[in-house]
């Protein structure tokens, strides 16, 4: 798609949508680098599979064997790429995908492996190792935009609350989480609209415009006094947090979590449950130039009845992502926004007496799709069996560097830890994927 | 008006017991002597930094200033109106000292101090939340223990050797016997949270008693030599124990030595077995009597190993000035020297010579002319944190700041749901909610605010329902008071949550605000913004 189709698209849009949101949202795309220049503005969504999902029921399958499960394979619109039965939407955006099959990481445990996918790094005592939402945000986000550079969509962090959180950087790249801690559990009743709010964002009812207006200008004085009596970071980190604050409190762009702003059909479109609307608030945020967002679907942990489970889990997911595939692309946004696709860890080739499937990273699956890609691919394969990796074996840093590389960033770049040791955002030793970077 | 009278209570009661607040016995330690021996150090040592830097320290803070601060280093909240009056009007000239003596004999001095101890010593229950009742557990232990002002040594002494046993899946478990025991049983949660993995236990024993990372070795030089992965898992296998091998075959010839099922693992990944082994390489004489955890504890808490004692000090150092004497407080290093080494190591003898006797330390701290120096900067050679020539502003953590709200508002709490970790009701803006939103500061000096911790304070519904003039406390109590003017109703406010009086500007600007009723007229919410103003700033909200 051309800069001016987008442009056109971006036109009508806002005659659409109306004012305030259009405009924004046009004229920051209007000042973008255009698609090959290495500049150009550069997006990240994480889809988490929190749980483990079943890699090998999805992109890996192994008809014929007995590991293999009852599902079928299908083909792709990309010759040779052949996923699980239940992604039939996602099979049509198979060139814009890479399928990573030599996943092989080093924990099996839930709240260590959430830790390692999500950080890069096993826990060490003492470090706090940034999440990657943290990282992408750090690198790729203007600390002046009015919406946060990182948004967390209701993200499951029971496993491992510290995988979730900025670690050394600190509250400044902290994601911003709407929908925290709500689950869905299959067939449940969540109230999306309210849950996907941030919350706290309105001033109270009783508390009209002006009086709030001149509560921050009083609140700005006494900020200003304390900091020039008591200058240091702590002053400076305080009134800067109420700046943000304030602003996505005022801006229009606090609107983009208004899902009732967007088409019946649109959000039937992604499937009316926690994550489909959750994948439609990431589309709405990436519009409006947020770095970095994330949403999760849980329930992946499949040790009993996995077939059924997986099939359940596959439609919301293959309805939400395709959803939020053909929007992106539409809006000519797909090429600058890189999906990563992932969960802790797959799950075991061998099936269970109960028909499930248990914890597995010795050899599993990872899907990087959209910006910087080059799709239509499947990179590294696993035994007949699935248990092993024999071809390209892609650990947690080969995984953490490509995407950063796939973004234009340069995985060796450190940060400063709280520990007093810089820290490269992808382990030291890690290898880029490069079959997989466009 | 309902409340308005209760809310005056609150604002103006004289008495100054708290809810839930025990007088403890009385300090079993009054030993002015070792207090003024750790004051002395300290402003023997800073002075003449002080001097040969050509820093001119801050003034003194005023006995507001100082009478806030103590609150909030000691019991963790504000003082309250009365409390901070009935202070700064008392003419005693020792009447800072005694102060300390009074917050140290109160519970919330326990339970503040055991939840940053908690925090520091086990910061995976801080945020894993499969672990935060885990953590919970054993820092109800450590109220317990600093309750009684248990020496740390024998805190931590009955932590390691505790009789947790091995249970199912190698988790600790106990006996019905040790069961009846309320400390074994918390001390197991301890456990239980390091997954009773040797080397967890390991790591964190070193770390948190010792202020030392061993999983940093391989890049730093460590006061020992530089550590192997070898002798990394030597130490681990002091907790061996949770770890059993498998029993030795029937082919097995030779003498079986002492504790031999309890002092040896194999090292994961390399397939070799390994002895426990001290962190300077020597290890003990193994007999029948002694369990390894027990040597272990016995190395850790020796008086001629200094380490214990001066990580201790410089824990609590960091505690209330902001900043450790030596930061990060776990990785000495040559490129992590203290700032002050004379001044840490004076400390560490005092403290060890005390016999661990932590409230002893704190009152020789508090008594420093460093920690009473205010927190304006008076001149730009104070501007270095680390040399403390004035207060450093510190971060506050959730419990801190909820039980702040609490007194400055008035709002009617639990007294005993206060005092515990969740306090249903509030519409989830509870005492839980904060300490999730406001997690301990790994470094006090450096914490930052998120945008959420600011919107919940900007428009979340504890400040909401104080700051409206129908729902809330001491506000409505403040504005119907028919004895005070807009100016004592704004020095009312200032007072109860900023613990000072307005400066004549503040004063006057703030009181032609209400007068005029702010931007609609109604004087009311005029006074409800300013309360939401004084709620809402940086002075409120840290510790200065």
């Amino acid at each position: 798609m051309s800069f001016d189709n987008i442009h056109r698209r971006h036109l009508l849009r806002v005659g659409a949508v109306g004012l305030g949101l259009g405009v924004s949202g046009m004229f920051n795309r209007l000042v973008q680098a255009g698609e090959n220049d290495p500049k150009r503005k550069r997006q990240c969504i994480l889809l988490w599979m929190n749980g483990g999902p079943s890699t090998i029921d999805l992109w890996d399958l192994k008809p014929g064997h007995d590991n293999g499960g009852p599902y079928k394979e299908i083909k792709t619109n990309a010759p040779g790429l052949m996923i699980g039965e239940h992604l039939p939407e996602m099979a049509k955006f198979g060139d814009r995908m890479a399928v990573l099959r030599g996943m092989s990481t080093k924990e099996g445990d839930h709240s260590r492996a959430t830790y390692l996918m999500r950080t890069g790094s096993l826990p060490v005592g003492g470090v706090q190792f940034p999440s990657i939402g943290g990282l992408l945000s750090k690198e790729l986000g203007d600390p002046k935009a009015e919406l946060p550079n990182a948004v967390s969509i209701a993200p499951q962090r029971f496993f491992n609350n510290d995988a979730f959180g900025p670690g050394f950087l600190g509250p400044n790249y902290a994601p911003l989480m709407v929908g925290d801690g709500v689950f869905q559990q299959q067939g449940q009743q969540v109230d999306v609209d309210a849950t996907l709010k941030v919350q706290n964002l309105t001033r109270p009812a009783d508390v009209s415009k002006e009086h709030a207006d001149a509560r921050m200008e009083l609140l700005r004085q006494m900020h200003t006094d304390f900091a020039s009596t008591r200058p240091g970071s702590i002053s400076a980190a305080h009134t800067s947090a109420y700046d943000r604050a304030t602003r996505l409190m005022q801006s229009d762009a606090g609107k983009v979590f208004d899902l009732s702003q967007e088409k019946d059909a649109v959000r039937d479109k992604y499937g009316r449950n926690l994550f489909g609307q959750g994948c439609l608030l990431a589309r709405r945020l990436i519009e409006q130039n947020v770095p970095f967002v994330e949403v999760s679907l849980g329930n992946w942990d499949t040790h009993g009845d996995n077939f059924t489970a997986v099939m359940r889990l596959c439609n919301t997911l293959d309805k939400a992502w395709s959803a939020l595939m053909t929007d992106l692309k539409d809006r000519g946004l797909l090429d600058n926004t890189l999906i990563i696709w992932m969960g802790e860890f797959g799950r075991t080739p061998k099936i269970n007496q109960g028909k499930g499937r248990d914890h597995y990273p010795n050899a599993w699956s990872t899907v990087l799709a959209g910006g910087g890609i080059k799709g239509g691919q499947a990179v590294g394969k696993t035994s007949a069996d699935g248990t092993t990796v024999e071809e390209k074996m892609t650990t947690t840093a080969d995984l953490m560097a490509t995407a950063c590389a796939a973004l234009g960033l340069d995985h060796t770049k450190q940060n400063m830890s709280n520990v007093g040791r810089p820290i490269p955002l992808a382990e030291k030793g890690a290898t880029v994927v490069k079959e997989v970077v466009a | 008006m309902r409340g308005t009278w209760a809310g005056l209570a609150v604002l103006l009661a004289t008495s100054t017991a708290w809810a839930g607040d025990t007088p403890l016995s009385t300090n079993k330690s009054d030993t002015p002597k070792a207090v003024r021996r750790i004051t002395t150090a300290i402003d023997k040592h800073l002075t003449d930094d002080w001097t040969a830097r050509k820093i001119t320290p801050a003034p003194p803070a005023d006995d507001e200033e100082f009478c806030r601060r103590v609150y909030l280093d000691v019991l963790g909240r504000i003082p309250k109106v009365a409390e901070v009056r009935a202070f700064a009007e008392d003419t005693t000239p020792d009447k800072r000292a005694k102060l300390v003596v009074l917050l140290l004999s109160k519970p919330g001095y326990a339970a503040n101090t055991a939840a940053r101890l908690r925090a520091a010593w086990l910061p995976e229950t801080v945020s894993d939340q499969f672990k935060v009742y885990l953590g919970e557990q054993y820092e109800q232990y450590l109220r317990r223990k600093l309750m009684a002002n248990e020496p740390l040594d024998k805190i931590v002494r009955q932590t390691l050797t505790a009789d947790v046993g091995v249970g199912p899946r190698g988790r600790p478990g106990f006996t019905t016997q040790q069961a009846a025991d309320p400390d074994l049983q918390a001390i197991q949660f301890f456990y239980q949270a390091l997954e009773a993995k040797p080397e967890n236990l390991g790591a964190t024993t070193t770390r948190a008693f010792l202020g030392t990372k061993l999983e940093c070795a391989q890049c730093h030089d460590h006061p020992f030599a530089p550590y192997s992965r070898t002798q990394f898992w030597q130490f681990a296998a002091f907790f061996a124990e949770f770890t059993p091998l498998p029993p030795t075959g029937p082919s097995f010839v030779g003498p079986l030595e002492p504790q031999h099922d309890k002092n040896r693992l194999v090292v994961p990944g390399l397939n070799k077995q390994v002895v426990a082994k001290f962190m300077d390489g020597t290890a003990p004489k193994w007999g029948d009597t002694k369990s390894p955890r027990q040597e272990l504890a016995d190395w850790v808490l020796d008086p001629k190993n200094p380490m214990f004692a001066r990580n201790m000090v410089n824990r609590v150092w960091q505690m209330y000035f902001g900043v450790g004497l030596l930061d990060p407080i776990d990785e000495p290093s040559d490129a992590n020297p203290p700032s002050h080494p004379k001044l840490l190591d004076e400390l560490t003898a005092a403290f060890a010579d005390t016999e661990y006797d932590l409230k002893v330390f704190v009152r020789g701290l508090t008594a420093s002319r460093a920690y009473q120096l205010t927190s304006k900067q008076t001149d730009d050679t104070q501007s270095d944190p680390r040399r403390f020539a004035r207060m450093n502003l510190k971060g506050l953590n959730g419990s801190q700041i909820y039980d702040s709200f609490v007194v400055a508002t008035g709002m009617r709490t639990n007294p005993q749901a206060n005092q515990q970790y969740y306090d249903p009701g509030n519409g989830g803006m509870n005492r839980f909610a904060f300490r999730t939103l406001f997690p301990i500061p790994q470094k006090p000096i450096e914490t930052q605010t998120s945008i959420l911790q600011a919107l919940t304070v900007m428009n979340g519904k504890l400040v909401a329902d104080q700051t409206s003039i129908s729902r809330g406390e001491v506000l409505p109590a403040v504005a119907d008071a028919p004895f005070l003017d807009s100016a004592g109703k704004v020095e009312a406010l200032f007072y109860a949550t900023l613990t000072r009086k307005p400066t004549p500007e503040e004063k006057e600007k703030f009181t032609s605000y209400v007068d005029r009723g702010g931007p609609s007229g109604d004087k009311n919410k005029a006074l409800a913004d300013v309360f939401w103003v004084l709620l809402n700033s940086t002075e409120f909200l840290f510790n200065h």
